[in-house]
């Protein structure tokens, strides 16, 4: 397969970057790894007349930490997350879901952190070749009216399968996203729209630099997913959570934040469930169990026929994810009290 | 024991260098002078009929060679069976599939050639298609083929008598039917293809294919051309399994364009084309009836299987038959009818993968399991009380010289700890086992045998000619060591010309797994012929008789007076200065039943050997999401004799991976209406290296009586059984047998949750 024909521009500023940006917008696509775009370009499901590169803002890649943030440059390689010491004291859910993010080549040698966010949603019928796509309707993704992950639907139900994003969005973070004109800071939670063609809420001029994680003192974080196949698989349904001790009584939660991801058009923070953790303890089983079944029943009307899983096994498994995810949590809270 | 001084040996393979160093050139690495691009139109529908092709914007775009379409076929059709040719190679009047051939187009670059294919107006009338081989055969709308009413493309009825009788006999009997989708191959190289015609008229052709004399007859069927006419050239291949052996329309359609451009044409398959435009495996419906008596001894058994062959009939006949046949070669049944149903469908194209028709996938030892359970026997010991005998004949009259399916299960277990595991493992952790047994070898009428010829080069080196091609499991290397073991030469000492048409002789190629057994033979008996010269000329040097003589390690040497020897570099010198030839040729045909036929007479001696081969797996589930964990893999069978048991280790592996954790576990296809939805090697989830588990095989060697050294079919027999051991497995980790295939986590986590329910 070929790529479509396109100008290519590697600026050397983060300014040469953003002035191309924002003569070019819609026109325009950012290549950092280009695992997601480039195969896009190929099936013709993004046709960007111009490239710009970001191979030479090194500026980007980086991983800081304050007292009060990590902060990750966008153009940070996969490999650089995982092996952080910083995200693995402060964000270990982070370097789960790096983990599993395509394979240990990719994560090497092209895949960013910021790639794995702001990868495109993913439906089982839509990122085909251009001969699947022929002879039948277009779908909405593809400039159509149809739904074949949902019957009779009137919109989008692609979904994110960003392991990055998840995680995350469990750990609070928020986006730091540059323009010409300025910068802007998104908490993740605000970030997507609830449209599956244009799933971020961001503009075509601007540029993902930075993620800022806040460090939350004694909080403990965990990714949970399930594929086929240990490596090159997208998540088929996967959970982040973050617990928060109380400061005056270490076995009990503060606050919760879990997220479900792989089943909506966004990674979904599950607020009422977060909701009913807090003020529980962190082995009241009971209490994890029934945020499990809140999570399923919540996350599953959201699911549709967009993974390559049966989606009744898809759905059950939101239940799963969470209470793995919360017990692995609680485990390791225990652990920092033993400590 | 013979004691031989190559064969036998762990040796690394002599293609192996080319290929870790991508060194190895294939068919898409091909570059000819004045070379154009080629690429197919195919039907988007999944059956219409063509009411219009309007090919002119395309010819009128600038750097568009030819445009080719059903029109300049002349009709042909390909069927492997006079009595199956119902392809044609560029449709004219109706597609059946999505993926079927409408036009093809030869261009300056690849993006021209894509352009014009999105300029070839074609007209359809959308037809009501079918997707599944029970509704095909009930619908009321048009037959896929009008001579097929009812959609049945193929029927192979097979009854040795007494079935009804023995069933009142039987002390128990039961009825359980299996369910199995298609599967796909994924080879490592998606198929191309290159073609030119010479000054000569002569066509010239590369491509991936399960032997080049099966690819030469048809295209100069095709094109009407004498047979010395195609050249099949060699090249590398990146696996077949199955899916190289058929000609492919794409070979037809690259030769007519260089044809009609007179210019050197390649076409490269996308992987999603290597998909859905290849092979497929076929899904499959089977039900097993089977009575046995207190002992679990089988005494009757009727199987019906269902089976959705796709839009052409491929191998049909051979596919109906084969699930059949595996498990008629491997257990002993006192009466048995078979009814197997090939199906037309809307879908992709079935034919051979591994063997034929899947005998894995229709669950007779899963339902073996089930009988041994309700009576009480292990399921080790069911095997053994039922498994085939050295010097038996099978159901359908052939006999078996050589078999060792007893040792196999024994020594399998043994190294499995079976006695130690099965019924006693913890929870959601299960043990099972697999067996079957496969044909070395079908009746294949004039290209049954291969002939070989060696010739000796004046530095002592030979060359050996052979018919016979390697997919990627080693054949090359298996040639070499015979021709080096026979002529007393190294390895480094053969040089192969082969898998050629112009310069080689038929030969069946490497399918039904005969390439050792006919091709190998082929080449031992010419090297024989050629020693025997060789002796003649050197015990004249060394004042001795011929049959006194041995060679090894490139000398001759009077047997037993090792210090009297010459080099076979001065042998080979003298009987040139001698005017004496030392070249030699020799052949192979496999002694058959040439008058049994796959549908009109199932009965009659087969092939000459039949293999064996057991695997058990155990593995863990993980009861919440239904995710198998394999913790241990053995595989056994019995080879005849192990040429080289470093390349048959490498075959186990491999069909462990095929056959058992990507074919039972996780491979199957998703569909939408007839739209195959994960054609890629990203959704079809074909398992990693790195997440297989440790591979414990185990080589019994029973001798085959006609075989080369004893040598017989290797490494199938693991890939037919490691599916059933997988089930087994699984099933008996849960406590459900499971009865459709794939074990896939959804069908495996709402199994325990159906079972906790009734517990409840």
């Amino acid at each position: 397969m070929r790529l479509p024909q396109f100008t290519y521009h590697s600026p050397d500023t983060l300014e040469g970057v953003l002035a191309l940006l924002d003569e070019h917008r819609d026109n325009a696509g950012v290549l950092a790894g280009g695992t997601d775009l480039l195969v896009r370009m190929k099936h013709r499901l993004a046709v960007p007349k111009v490239l710009v590169s970001l191979k030479h803002l090194d500026t980007l890649s980086y991983i800081k930490e304050t007292s009060e943030m990590v902060s990750i440059g966008a153009k940070t390689p996969i490999i650089d997350v995982i092996r952080s010491n910083r995200v693995q004291q402060q964000a270990p859910a982070l370097g789960q879901a790096c983990e599993r993010i395509g394979a240990v080549s990719i994560q090497h040698f092209r895949g960013t952190i910021g790639g794995n966010i702001l990868q495109d949603n993913r439906c089982i019928h839509y990122n085909q070749s251009q001969f699947h796509r022929t002879g039948r309707q277009p779908c909405h993704k593809d400039g159509g009216k149809i739904c074949y992950a949902r019957e009779e639907a009137d919109r989008c139900n692609s979904t994110c399968q960003s392991d990055g994003a998840a995680a995350l969005m469990a750990l609070g973070a928020q986006l730091n996203l540059c323009s010409s004109k300025g910068e802007r800071q998104v908490s993740l939670d605000a970030f997507y729209t609830t449209d599956g063609i244009h799933p971020f809420d961001m503009q075509p001029d601007e540029l993902l630099t930075r993620i800022d994680i806040p460090i939350v003192p004694g909080a403990v974080s965990v990714y949970q997913r399930l594929s086929f196949r240990s490596a090159i698989d997208y998540p088929i349904v996967c959970a982040g959570v973050r617990l928060v001790p109380d400061p005056d009584d270490a076995g009990c939660i503060k606050s919760a934040r879990i997220v479900v991801g792989a089943m909506g058009r966004s990674p979904l923070f599950l607020a009422k469930v977060s909701q009913s953790l807090a003020g529980k303890r962190f082995d009241d089983i009971a209490a994890v169990a029934q945020a499990g079944k809140d999570a399923m029943n919540t996350a599953a009307a959201f699911a549709a026929h967009n993974a390559g899983a049966a989606l009744p096994y898809r759905q059950a498994m939101v239940e799963t994810m969470v209470i793995r995810a919360l017990e692995l949590a609680a485990a390791q809270a225990s652990m920092k009290i033993a400590r | 024991m013979t004691d031989y001084s190559i064969i036998g040996k762990r040796m690394p393979r002599v293609d192996s260098r080319a290929k870790v160093m991508g060194k190895a050139r294939y068919t898409a690495d091909l570059k000819l002078p004045g070379m154009l691009v080629g690429k197919i139109l195919r039907s988007p529908h999944a059956h219409a009929k063509i009411v219009n092709i309007d090919t002119s914007k395309a010819l009128a775009l600038p750097g568009v060679k030819a445009v080719v379409t059903g029109a300049d076929t002349e009709g042909v059709k390909w069927g492997v069976f006079a009595y199956t040719r119902d392809q044609q190679f560029i449709q004219t009047e109706k597609v059946r599939y999505i993926g079927d051939e409408v036009a093809g187009v030869a261009a300056v670059d690849e993006e021209t050639a894509l352009a014009a294919l999105d300029l070839i107006h074609v007209e359809y009338e959308v037809l009501p298609a079918v997707f599944d081989p029970m509704t095909a055969m009930t619908t009321d709308a048009e037959p896929i083929h009008e001579e097929f009413p009812n959609n049945i493309n193929i029927h192979v009825n097979i009854d040795t008598g007494s079935v009804d009788e023995n069933f009142k006999k039987a002390y128990y009997i039961r009825e359980d039917t299996f369910t199995a989708p298609e599967e796909s191959y994924f080879h490592g190289e998606p198929y191309a293809v290159a073609a030119r015609f010479d000054a000569d008229d002569c066509l010239e052709i590369w491509m991936p294919n399960g032997g080049p004399h099966m690819k030469s007859k048809p295209l100069s069927n095709a094109f009407k051309i004498p047979l010395h006419k195609v050249k099949v050239r060699k090249i590398t291949i990146g696996g077949a399994f199955g899916g190289r052996s058929e000609i492919c329309p794409a070979d037809y359609i690259c030769a007519l364009l260089a044809k009609k451009t007179g210019c050197p044409v390649k076409i490269v398959f996308t992987r999603e084309e290597n998909t859905i435009a290849t092979r497929q495996g076929h899904a499959m419906i089977t039900t097993h009836k089977t009575g046995v008596d207190k002992e679990g001894r089988v005494l009757a058994r009727e199987t019906t299987c269902y089976m959705d062959g796709g839009a052409y009939s491929s191998t049909g006949p051979i596919a109906t038959s084969v699930p059949f046949l595996s498990m008629e070669q491997a257990y002993r049944m006192e009466s048995v009818r078979y009814n197997g149903y090939r199906i037309y469908t809307n879908k992709p194209i079935r034919g051979m993968i591994r063997v034929h028709g899947r005998g894995f996938a229709c669950g007779l030892d899963t339902q073996l399991d089930m009988i041994a359970e309700h009576l009480g026997i292990d399921p080790v010991e069911m095997r053994l009380r039922n498994s085939r005998q050295p010097g038996e004949f099978t159901s359908t009259g052939s006999q078996v010289w050589s078999c060792a399916m007893d040792e196999t299960i024994k020594k399998a277990a043994a190294a499995a700890n079976w006695h130690e595991k099965f019924g006693k493992l913890p929870p959601f952790h299960g043990i099972g086992i697999g067996t079957n047994s496969v044909q070395t070898g079908f009746p294949m009428g004039i290209r049954g045998g291969s002939q070989s010829f060696i010739k000796f080069n004046e530095d002592g080196e030979a060359t050996v000619m052979s018919g016979v091609v390697d997919n990627g499991q080693g054949n090359e290397n298996m040639l070499v060591q015979i021709a080096a073991e026979e002529l007393g030469l190294l390895p480094e000492d053969i040089h192969l010309v082969s898998a050629d048409t112009e310069t080689t002789s038929s030969d069946p190629g490497s399918y039904s797994q005969v390439s050792t057994f006919v091709g190998g033979q082929a080449v031992k008996n010419a090297a024989a012929n050629c020693r025997k010269k060789l002796f003649d000329v050197a015990a004249k040097i060394l004042k001795t008789d011929p049959d006194k003589l041995t060679a090894k390690n490139r000398m001759i040497f009077v047997t037993d007076h090792p210090e009297k020897s010459v080099s076979i570099k001065k042998t080979v010198r003298v009987a040139l200065l001698n005017f004496t030839s030392v070249n030699a040729e020799g052949g192979y045909w496999p002694r058959v039943d040439m008058k049994r036929e796959w549908v009109s007479n199932p009965y009659g001696q087969m092939c000459e050997a039949f293999s064996f081969g057991t695997t058990i797996i155990e593995v863990k589930v993980d009861p919440d999401t239904g995710q198998v964990t394999v913790l241990n893999a053995v595989a056994c069978q019995d080879v005849g004799k192990a040429l080289n048991p470093l390349v048959l280790e490498g075959q186990f592996e491999g069909s462990v991976a095929m056959g058992g954790q990507g074919g039972m576990l996780t491979e199957y296809h998703d569909w939408r209406e007839g739209r195959c939805l994960n054609p890629t090697m990203l959704e079809y989830k074909v398992p990693l290296a790195c997440d297989m588990p440790e591979i414990t095989g185990i080589i019994v060697e029973s001798v085959d009586p006609r075989g080369p050294y004893g040598a017989k079919e290797a490494g199938m027999s693991i890939a037919m059984s490691a599916a059933q051991a997988y089930a087994g497995a699984v099933s008996n980790a849960i406590g459900v047998y499971m009865d459709s295939f794939p074990l896939t986590p959804d069908k495996i986590v709402a199994a325990i949750r159906e079972k906790r329910q009734a517990v409840k």
